[in-house]
């Protein structure tokens, strides 16, 4: 998986990325978990109720600095900036506000294209024209693209009176820097927790829950996403591939974007309960949608609906003429594979799942509902999703095309050789745990027998048992130094 | 009330286990070295503005708290346990445990490793040993992982297209093959190495090969301390310990043997080194670059030199009933462009002996 921009001239792959491990404190690391997260909760809940929103943002600047120390006055000014033409737009209402919105967005998208595309904008130039222009090679600030989009949203919102500006620097700063969703998401729009920032309720409640979403976040991320990621890694470096390998990496590495970015957000909406705010679901069992359009409701929601109330409606949305329809979506999902990174394969990604909404939304989706059994539409959903991702993953265009094609035996692949076969006896259990707890089954299952009054309180006295002992043995995962890598940092 | 009992419990307990690891870890002396992984284990970090800046701190912090973890060994035995007994995995980290032996997988053949390799013993042969009067061998030990691993459905390389491949490119030695006389049981349960009193039929082998007879009379003592191999401390699994033999005989006794790194005379059977970290070594003190053993009861010009890695050290006491003198090179340590300074190669016989997990690995040879 290639984790930063290609067009920054610096290709990680996902398998290297364990190399950068300590330049970020991930959550799934020993320094995050028993050094960093016991010192901010005592820290917080200590505080008196009026500092704890800066005990928030003083411990998130630690956390950022701890990952990238050059690039925390590069993220305060750029929400100084907001803060500043947030008030001013209030201020004036005017055409002024929108200058003073212009210039905020300029800032932002501008520090985000120099960062994160300029490179590749360079590499593409000078492509087309044969001219040599240096390589900027500039390093991206962690998570500059979830925070550059919180700072927008709050712009935007303040622009349409939807919330009113923050005047407390403190507060608007706590907000975009907070450290359990700054540099994997989930895109907290500012509207949804404007008001938890000034007052908010901590209860015991809602700290279980935190803590019960936060270790199953982590055991997503560490026993599946990991394990995945290792399947994954032995992909990339086997030589004796076959037909029955590429599938098994096609489905591997599907569940493990999966669970890698569900389960970060999964943390990151149980630490927010735990420090009292209510962050918005990001994921929905993606895999059991029945349509491609069903999938983006469930995938990566905050990202979507960003787009959605940031860009697409802006546009016209579907209130124009179906050509101009038509070219609002493109124009959205191309930005939704460039927001991905700065490659050409994100950007194809992206057009790819336009082109198929476009075609749902004209006549496949009648096609569709008139399969009953929904069999058969699981299995369109599956195969987009699976190629889509192999896409995504992939080092170029040329890879994916090999990778894909290779799925249906082009090269006179062998259907099976040892090693596959091998692979898939290693994590058949992981695969299948894998798929079953990508869908609602496991949850649907256990709620259904806690309503029978004996299971209720067996799972009442087991859940704290179950969540020591789960955490035991992530730890044991984390302190054998296993792979371990994000993949939604540098996005 | 149950759910507001059941939250009151979570809250209280996790609070409780993060506040306790939290604790232990920051007054938790730190430990020095990890004897089951027979590896130093990172210290804390010295505090420089640099270090903080450019990133290296906040990862050698991370290094110390993984490795200085409370509990350590036994977090790594929980991940096993789940690794192979919860999720099934088959290896882990490449480590499989089959019919109570834990092996690595060593796969697949790196033919570019063994061009390396061969590249490496030709050119020894030639700056050293071409139009010397010189009787050169070459002799391939293969790794546990060929009895164990293709047997039970784990991926092995070709053993036969690595000797081959190796001998095509090797055709100016004598090969003398090995295999035949080796079997599963030959090597420790949780170690790489094979075991000394088991190869004695091996060393026959290589001595009728190069022209030496070996009566193969030794007298099979125990060491006093049992034994855990190298795959003990990687798989993390308790593993039962095992016992360590090694062959004596009046000859060995009788042998003085020199260390070229500490020029100092040094022992066959090294009983401090036994004693350490890794019992293996009382075969020649472990790992050293040059040594020599001489033997005053045969013709000191009968002269042997063995190029070889780890599996030599235990073999070499076997061969040196034949022998006056026997030299044993470690070229992984010590640049085979230096052994003109050291070594007169007329006159004797050569002997190349290389385990496969080495010739598929070969980058470590200079």
């Amino acid at each position: 998986m290639c984790i930063l921009p290609r067009g920054t001239g610096v290709t990680v792959h996902y398998a290297d990325y364990q190399e950068t491990r300590g330049n970020n404190m991930v959550f799934s690391s020993i320094p995050f978990l028993y050094y960093f997260l016991p010192c901010v909760l005592i820290l917080y809940f200590m505080a008196p109720r009026r500092l704890k929103n800066s005990v928030l943002l003083l411990t998130s600047l630690v956390f950022y600095a701890w990952g990238e120390p050059r690039f925390v006055l590069v993220m305060l000014l750029t929400i100084l900036q907001g803060y500043i033409f947030g008030i001013l737009i209030e201020r004036y209402r005017d055409r002024r506000a929108k200058l003073c919105l212009a210039v905020s967005a300029a800032v932002s998208l501008g520090l985000l294209g120099y960062c994160k595309y300029a490179d590749f904008f360079i590499e593409n130039f000078n492509a087309v024209t044969g001219l040599s222009v240096p390589l900027l090679k500039v390093t991206l600030p962690i998570g500059i693209s979830f925070y550059t989009f919180q700072i927008l949203s709050y712009i935007v919102d303040v622009y349409r009176g939807t919330v009113p500006a923050q005047r407390n620097f403190i507060n608007l700063a706590a907000y975009i820097a907070m450290f359990p969703q700054l540099i994997a998401g989930p895109i907290v729009r500012y509207s949804d927790i404007a008001a938890q920032l000034e007052d908010r309720t901590h209860s015991v409640s809602k700290c279980a829950l935190g803590i019960r979403r936060f270790v199953l976040g982590l055991g997503k991320k560490v026993l599946f996403a990991n394990t995945l990621g290792e399947l994954c890694s032995t992909f990339r470096e086997s030589d004796d591939r076959s037909v029955l390998f590429f599938w098994l990496y096609a489905v591997a590495c599907a569940l493990q974007i999966y669970f890698d970015f569900s389960g970060y957000s999964d943390m990151a909406i149980g630490l927010g309960k735990v420090f009292g705010f209510d962050f918005l679901e990001n994921f929905n069992y993606p895999f059991v949608s029945k349509s491609v359009t069903e999938f983006w409701r469930r995938w990566h929601m905050s990202l979507g609906s960003w787009f959605r109330d940031y860009v697409y409606i802006p546009l016209g949305g579907n209130r124009v003429k179906k050509f101009r329809w038509l070219c609002n979506l493109m124009i959205v999902w191309f930005l939704t594979g460039f927001w991905h990174g700065a490659a050409w394969n994100f950007i194809v990604w992206g057009l790819f799942f336009g082109v198929l909404l476009i075609i749902e939304k004209l006549w496949f989706l009648k096609v569709l509902d008139k399969e009953r059994t929904g069999i058969l539409r699981h299995i369109y959903v599956a195969m987009v999703v699976l190629f889509s991702f192999v896409l995504f993953d992939a080092a170029d265009i040329s890879q994916a095309f090999y990778h894909i094609s290779s799925m249906f035996g082009a090269g006179n692949l062998p259907l099976v050789t040892a090693e596959s076969l091998y692979q898939l006896k290693s994590y058949a259990v992981i695969l299948a745990a894998g798929i079953l707890g990508a869908t609602p089954l496991v949850s649907y299952g256990i709620h259904k027998l806690r309503e029978r009054g004996v299971f209720e309180k067996l799972f009442n006295a087991a859940e704290p048992v179950f969540l020591v002992l789960l955490m035991l043995v992530i730890t044991g995962y984390i302190v054998d130094g296993s792979f371990n890598p994000f993949l939604y940092f540098r996005f | 009330m149950w759910e507001k009992t059941k939250n009151t419990v979570t809250v209280s307990v996790m609070a409780a286990f993060f506040l306790v690891f939290f604790v232990w870890c920051l007054f938790k002396p730190a430990d020095e070295a990890s004897d089951s992984e027979r590896r130093k284990l990172a210290a804390m970090p010295a505090w420089k503005l640099a270090d903080v800046m450019s990133g290296k701190y906040m990862k050698d912090f991370e290094d110390y708290a993984m490795d200085q973890f409370p509990l350590r060994d036994s977090f790594r035995t929980v991940k096993s346990y789940t690794a192979f007994y919860l999720l099934g995995q088959r290896d882990v980290g490449g480590i499989y445990l089959r019919d109570g032996y834990a092996s690595k997988l060593e796969y697949p053949l790196h033919t570019d490793s063994l061009d390396y390799a061969a590249a490496r013993l030709e050119r020894i042969y030639d700056k050293y040993l071409s139009g010397k009067n010189v009787n050169l061998y070459l002799s391939v030990i293969p790794d546990k992982n060929y009895f164990l691993a293709g047997a039970n459905g784990y991926p092995a390389m070709d053993y036969g297209e690595l000797v081959s491949y190796l001998r095509e490119r090797t055709d100016y030695m004598q090969y003398i093959d090995i295999f035949d006389c080796l079997e599963l049981s030959d090597y420790y349960r949780t170690d790489t190495h094979w075991r000394q009193e088991k190869i004695v039929d091996v060393a026959q082998k290589l001595g009728e090969g190069m022209g030496v007879t070996l009566s193969g009379q030794y007298t099979r003592r125990l060491l006093d301390k049992p034994f855990y191999g190298v795959y003990y401390g990687q798989s993390a699994l308790p593993l039962p310990a095992e016992q360590l033999y090694y062959l004596d005989s009046e000859v060995i006794n009788a042998c003085r043997v020199y260390d070229f790194e500490t020029n100092s005379e040094t022992v066959v059977y090294d009983m401090e080194k036994a004693r350490g970290k890794d019992p293996y070594e009382i075969f020649l003190a472990g790992p050293k670059s040059l040594m020599t053993i001489k033997n005053p009861g045969a013709d000191p010009d009968k002269r042997l030199i063995i190029f070889r890695d780890s599996f030599g050290s235990s073999i070499a006491p076997l061969l040196v009933e034949g022998y006056g003198e026997i030299t044993l090179v470690d070229i992984r340590y010590l640049s085979s462009d230096m052994l003109g300074s050291f070594l007169d190669f007329d006159n004797s016989d050569v002997l190349f002996l290389y385990s496969t997990l080495v010739l598929n690995n070969s980058v470590t040879m200079k």
